[in-house]
């Protein structure tokens, strides 16, 4: 009997390790537990992470995740309400709040996606084709100034003003709508975000084809604008080579007629001193410029042909 | 196995049993944190504070755990293209993204945009236990932010002016969503790659570029040829003025001279009309005579003229003077 004191001490620390794995668990800084007892849920939700103590054998834990969980949606295509085909895809946040609905409604996580799916699919289809696509585009604080804006670098079929809902509130709506579908599940829906949105392909080559025109079309007018600004720099050369010209035509001619004026009164004041004298002298100065192809006609009884006549003294 | 053979081992095997013990535990003891690592250390599942890079002590068992994050490395997450090795130069996958970088503009244009965010792991706590995917969360934010701040402008404006706007927006909205979430996560850059028309109409916006720049030669042309005439043109005016000056002058000296000539011999004549007069008709003549062509004599009476002499030509009869 004696021999076999070190054995059944052996043994009861072998039990008595059994028991305490049984018992102790750990809940992780990650997650909160509840503790279960034949499928019920017995006593609180632990949420505060460390060393727990549970029956042995008889209670279980159920974990789940304390932190921010993230859902991504489907990517679907949805008409908007201009009859659009858009393709969007949408992510959200949340979190388990009340582990013990969940753990009732929900079971785990899987269960809560597929409800999430359903729910959230349906709200961002209602949304989507109740907006236009416009507002799920464009957000509150939208600043372009549809006045200010050079119309040719923007489609003709596009109004440029302000949404009336916009991306931020139509995805809090989407968010409102999402919570008051899911009561009772024990999950806070912290925020719905568009992530992606998209035209659908055939909607892509028309929207591309159009940009095509459109850019066409800017071209067409950068060409012409080139062709006027050069004709209207060209005008202008012209305007003010005539400018110039005349100008400098005008003022030659100014001062030419002065300069005769002046002449003619210097001439004048001179002459004027003896006309008889001058008629006289000038007369002589314009014989002188006599060429060879002049005839000159003297009368015979002039002065000149006096002494060929006689050396008479008259 | 009898008793006695027992006893005899059971001191061995015990000792043995503890040697491996407290070597697992010796080993499980000692930790390093990497210089840009810091450790989060919980205790039975419970942080209980983190350390800095070194070598550090932690209790063995399993009881307390560590986790490594590393805080002072920039992380970055790409969008629209993906780095297929890094160095110099980086390679990059060939495949595209449209799925990511695929938007729409404030105008329902679609635009190509390709980005990067280079972030930080600032808070390990938070970025472990506050969240469970955060860089998972941090990519759909950031595609949501980005379409969000792209949807805000016109497409022109994305591909010309708004870039560094969009790029900041983007970043201080990531940061707030970050904060909003406490995922830990610091956002270092928003940094726009190609942002560009989709493919197809590509080269639709280099025609626009071409037409841009045809306007700029056809302005600059037509500049050039108005640069190059103008001048020429204003050198002329002023040469005609400076002719009609020339003129000016030289009609003014003209007549100067020429009055005081006349005055001169004026004041000769004065003296002596009538010899004056005829001396100055006669030499008047006579310096005419010589070059004019011919001369013709009239007589009185007579119809028809005379030719008296012709100094150039000796045919002509002297007899015909009378």
């Amino acid at each position: 009997m004696k021999r076999m004191i070190p054995i059944l001490v052996i043994l009861g620390i072998l039990g008595g390790l059994f028991v305490l794995g049984g018992g102790l668990f750990v809940i992780d800084q990650a997650e909160q537990g509840i503790i279960v007892q034949f499928g019920e849920p017995v006593g609180e939700v632990i949420t505060q992470p460390g060393l727990h103590w549970k029956r042995p054998f008889i209670q279980e834990v159920r974990r789940f995740d304390k932190r921010l969980l993230a859902w991504d949606g489907d990517v679907s295509q949805i008409p908007t309400l201009g009859r659009e085909f858009i393709v969007v895809d949408t992510t959200a946040r949340w979190r388990i709040v009340d582990p013990l609905q969940f753990l009732r409604s929900v079971r785990d996580e899987l269960g809560a996606r597929t409800r999430l799916d359903d729910i959230l699919d349906s709200v961002v289809r209602d949304i989507v084709s109740g907006a236009d696509l416009e507002e799920i585009v464009r957000s509150h604080d939208w600043e372009v100034d549809p006045n200010k804006v050079d119309e040719v670098i923007v489609r003709e079929d596009v109004a440029l003003q302000k949404p009336k809902m916009g991306r931020e509130r139509l995805e809090q709506s989407m968010r409102s709508a999402a919570s008051r579908l899911m009561p009772g599940l024990g999950i806070e829906i912290v925020d719905v975000r568009i992530k992606r949105i998209n035209y659908i392909e055939s909607v892509r080559r028309q929207v591309e084809s159009r940009m095509v025109a459109e850019r066409q079309s800017i071209a067409a007018k950068f060409r012409s604008e080139g062709e006027g600004r050069s004709q209207e720099i060209l005008g202008q050369m012209e305007r003010q080579l005539r400018e110039i010209r005349s100008e400098a035509a005008r003022q030659a001619e100014e001062i030419r007629g002065k300069a005769d004026a002046e002449a003619t009164r210097t001439y004048g004041a001179a002459y004027g001193a003896d006309p008889e004298f001058f008629a006289f002298f000038r007369t002589l100065e314009s014989y002188k410029a006599m060429g060879k192809n002049t005839t000159l006609m003297i009368d015979a009884d002039s002065e000149f042909f006096r002494y060929l006549k006689t050396t008479q003294q008259p | 196995m009898t008793m006695y053979q027992l006893r005899r081992w059971l001191p061995i095997v015990g000792g043995g049993v503890l040697l491996l013990i407290a070597a697992i535990a010796a080993t499980s003891t000692v930790y390093t944190v990497q210089p840009e690592e810091r450790a989060v250390i919980k205790r039975f599942g419970a942080v209980i504070g983190t350390t800095d890079p070194g070598l550090h002590f932690k209790l063995p068992f399993g009881i307390d755990s560590v986790q490594h994050v590393a805080t002072e490395r920039v992380l970055k997450e790409e969008f629209g293209f993906r780095t297929a090795t890094a160095g110099e130069p980086s390679r990059y996958d060939a495949r595209d993204f449209p799925d990511e970088a695929l938007m729409l503009s404030g105008d329902l244009n679609i635009i190509d945009v390709e980005w990067v965010v280079q972030y930080r792991i600032g808070d390990p706590i938070k970025f472990l236990y506050n969240m469970r995917e955060p860089t998972r969360t941090l990519r759909d934010l950031s595609e949501s932010v980005m379409r969000r701040v792209v949807g805000n402008h016109l497409g022109s404006e994305i591909l010309t002016t708004a870039r560094v706007k969009i790029a900041n927006t983007t970043r201080e909205e990531i940061q707030a969503a970050m904060e909003l979430y406490q995922t830990g996560i610091h956002i270092v850059t928003v940094e726009l790659q190609n942002v560009v028309p989709p493919k197809a109409v590509q080269p639709a916006f280099n025609q626009v570029n071409e037409a841009r720049q045809e306007r700029e030669r056809m302005i600059n042309e037509a500049t050039r040829q108005a640069n190059e005439v103008i001048p020429r043109a204003k050198g002329e005016a002023n040469r005609i003025i400076a002719e009609a000056q020339g003129y000016a002058a030289e009609r003014a000296n003209q007549a100067l001279g020429e009055a005081a000539r006349f005055r001169a011999i004026l004041a000769e004549y004065q003296a002596a009309p009538e010899v004056t007069r005829r001396r100055m008709y006669l030499e008047a003549l006579s310096t005419l005579l010589p070059e004019v062509g011919s001369v013709l004599v009239i007589q009185e009476g007579q119809n028809s003229p005379m030719p008296l002499l012709h100094l150039r030509e000796g045919r002509v009869p002297t007899e015909v003077v009378r």
